[in-house]
């Protein structure tokens, strides 16, 4: 057989594809790492520091480009006037759903991915949710536990530097972290009358982000500017681009190629030996070939390359699985008093609540649980824009910071099940002709019961905290798809009949092949994910390196 | 939007929403100013920019100064909808038909107490639209449209911005700073 082109091929460049080019390059492997989308260039692609005016829209966005190419996409939370440019366009990646159920899959394609573009709150996973479905009997069980992890989650967080508070609770370990983002008075007036209502049941906490707070691994610490959307000019928060491509590529052994749109894998017997790549611009197709293949596209992106191929599934179990996390759940507050302080400058952060229900006592209404995320601030001329009045009455309004409010949302757990699933749609194909999704996926009544209790224990935690004027969400569920977290379409399993990938994600049918994004989870906490897809592909790759030294892949 | 387009679309909506009282003249000068390089002509305001222009100085005292004017003119030429910008043009169209019946002139002509009574009577009626069932009714009333814009111009440019405390950015974050 010829000798393989690179030891290692990755495909993806974002939060996955970034720590296997890393963690490959750094031990030896020349490492061909495959991005569908554009080169990022941070000098001329990050434009966080743009001020309004300068927009043509103010920041309400090209309307008429958007309605036309990014309908979808412009539904992320983090997509505005200028951070467009980091979604793709709806119209070159079709994808279609059932009439009665939406899916809302958000795509990035340029170098970094959704790294650029991602919310940045950072939490490890504990045994809670490694031993779910064994305790619940539900879909399989995680073939790791925490300290499997453990170490990985450390070797992830000292290089990306996260900013964050210890608490010491078991369901949600701590880190090695940097100095905390400080809570506004509000929040700490919340967390002090929390502690007193709730003790350590119910804790508040600075969120934990993937944003600097000291000067950390060569990179600044973060001015509070605010839009990290936009990119980041002084690396302050974690993304591929800011940190593990410039790893990568320092070693000299990372070849990364921008505009390769992975069609599919290409196989001798059960090794993979390369991948089919069609060039974004040119539309030629091109093969390169790899002793070690790593998929890190994204759940979905993954199981349709694997789907594609028909590689992977002899469990049938590629694209089944599909789970987000339920959110637009919630309340909000007002605060009387402290009229005589303000917030300055834009924290890229807020505060957590780490799960409550169905740690240490069982809840009835439903298993696993949720975790909020929120902030206090005070409205100031946004919660002016539709105020009565005109003239000077408007004006006051307009620059008074008017009152302390507070929010509550929580992003619920989603159980993982079979019939939500991603197939290849038997005609619908992208612009480079290669077949697209059809995604099925529905929450069940677990999801919306939890739905309905983040709406209560929401207003609970405002109520104890003496907040007037408390209005739960009147928001129904969010649509799945809808918090980017999806996840499970290639799940990680202890056996090759129900399960795509081992302890080690990687392919039971083709044991060169891994896969480390989102696909891999066999469940989906409550937690937002992307440290955990880091730290099992840290992991994975070095089990793989040492499995290739020991000429066993 | 192309001037061309323009011209083709202020036609059309002159005739549907019948937008008593403007020349077509005057139509085409407002929509017009953003494709005006800076400075490089000099024409007089027509009706319209001038109605505009002095109607978001009274909803929004500054709102001159900040260029709240340039800011309406681009998203009326190329973010709202057709439908959108007949709405708030046949607005203003009434705008002058309630000032000549209360006041036997053209807005533009009241005096300023007289421009502020009309103004305010239209947003009393927005405000009671908000307190009805559906108040994205309220928002699509031309007034309120009109407002909109003007408040949420002048709090976006730089004027608005410095006044509001918001620039330049502080490069840091105080969670409990003195107002």
């Amino acid at each position: 057989m010829k000798s393989a082109e690179f030891d290692a091929i990755v495909v993806g460049s974002g939060m996955t594809g970034g720590w296997a080019a890393k963690e490959l390059t750094e031990l030896g492997l020349r490492t061909l790492v495959l991005e569908a989308g554009r080169p990022t260039l941070p000098e001329q692609d990050y434009v966080e520091h743009t001020p309004p005016w300068k927009m043509p829209f103010r920041g309400l966005g090209d309307r008429r480009a958007v309605a036309a190419r990014q309908s979808i996409q412009s539904r992320s939370v983090s997509f505005d006037e200028l951070s467009h440019v980091f979604w793709t366009d709806d119209v070159e990646n079709p994808y279609s759903t059932p009439a009665d159920q939406p899916f809302l899959w958000f795509r990035a394609r340029q170098v970094g991915g959704k790294s650029i573009i991602w919310s940045r709150q950072v939490y490890r996973w504990s045994d809670l949710d490694f031993e779910a479905n064994q305790r619940d009997g539900i879909a399989v069980d995680w073939p790791i536990r925490y300290a499997d992890l453990a170490p990985w989650y450390d070797r992830v967080e000292r290089f990306i530097g996260v900013s964050g508070q210890a608490e010491g609770l078991a369901h949600l370990p701590d880190g090695p972290f940097l100095p905390p983002m400080a809570l506004n008075c509000v929040e700490q007036h919340v967390q002090q009358r929390m502690a007193t209502k709730f003790g350590r049941q119910r804790i508040l906490t600075i969120g934990r982000a993937a944003n600097l707070t000291v000067q950390h691994n060569g990179r600044a610490p973060c001015h509070y500017c605010g839009p990290c959307q936009r990119g980041c000019i002084t690396r302050s928060y974690f993304s591929s681009v800011n940190a593990t491509l410039p790893a990568a590529q320092a070693t000299g052994r990372l070849t990364l190629r921008p505009f390769s749109i992975v069609h599919g894998l290409i196989t001798t017997g059960n090794r993979v030996t390369g991948v089919r790549v069609i060039d974004a611009k040119t539309r030629t197709e091109r093969q390169y070939t790899g002793r070690v293949i790593f998929l890190c596209a994204s759940a979905l992106e993954s199981a349709r390359i694997l789907l594609n191929s028909g590689l992977a599934n002899s469990s049938d179990q590629v694209g089944r699985n599909i789970m987000d996390h339920i959110k637009w759940a919630g309340a909000s507050g007002e605060f009387d008093g402290w009229t005589d302080r303000r917030v300055i400058g834009e924290r890229p952060n807020g505060i957590y609540v780490p799960r409550f229900r169905n740690v240490t006592s069982r809840f009835p209404d439903f298993i696993r649980g949720y975790g909020f995320q929120g902030e206090a601030g005070r409205d100031g001329w946004r919660g002016a824009l539709r105020a009565p009045g005109i003239g000077q009455a408007l004006k006051a309004r307009v620059t008074d910071l008017g009152p302390w409010s507070m929010s509550f949302w929580g992003f619920g757990e989603m159980l993982p099940r079979q019939e939500n699933r991603a197939t290849i749609h038997p005609t619908l194909v992208d612009a480079w002709g290669i077949p697209s999704l059809h995604i099925d996926c529905r929450w069940s009544e677990n999801e919306l019961a939890i739905h309905r209790d983040m709406n209560v224990t929401a207003a609970e935690l405002l109520e104890s905290a003496g907040a007037r004027s408390i209005e739960p969400s009147r928001s129904g569920p969010s649509i799945p798809g809808g918090t980017n977290h999806e996840m499970g379409t290639a799940r990680m399993g202890r056996d090759p009949k129900t399960s795509v990938l081992n302890k080690w994600n990687q392919a039971w049918d083709q044991p060169n092949l891994f896969v480390t994004d989102g696909a891999a989870m066999t469940s989906s906490a409550c937690q937002n994910p992307s440290l955990t897809y880091m730290a099992l592909t840290a992991r994975a790759c070095h089990y793989a390196v040492e499995q290739l030294k020991r000429r066993e892949l | 939007m192309e001037r061309r387009d323009l011209l083709r679309w202020l036609a059309r909506v002159a005739g549907i929403y019948a937008v008593r009282g403007f020349a077509p003249a005057d139509l085409l000068v407002f929509g017009n100013a953003v494709h005006r390089g800076a400075g490089s002509v000099t024409t007089e305001p027509g009706h319209v920019e001038r109605t505009v222009l002095i109607a978001a100085e009274r909803i929004l005292p500054g709102a001159t100064e900040a260029n709240v004017g340039g800011f309406i003119d681009k998203m009326l030429a190329d973010w709202h909808t057709p439908e959108e910008r007949g709405r708030l043009l046949a607005g203003l169209s009434d705008l002058d038909a309630r000032c000549r019946a209360s006041a036997g002139r053209d807005f533009v002509d009241c005096t300023e107490p007289d421009q502020v009574a009309v103004l305010t009577s239209l947003d009393n009626e927005v405000t009671a639209l908000r307190a009805g069932p559906g108040s994205e009714r309220a928002n699509q009333h031309w007034f309120a449209m009109l407002k909109f814009l003007t408040v949420y111009g002048w709090c976006t440019s730089e004027t608005g911005m410095r006044a509001l405390g918001l620039h330049p950015a502080p490069w840091r974050y105080d969670g409990c700073a003195p107002v």
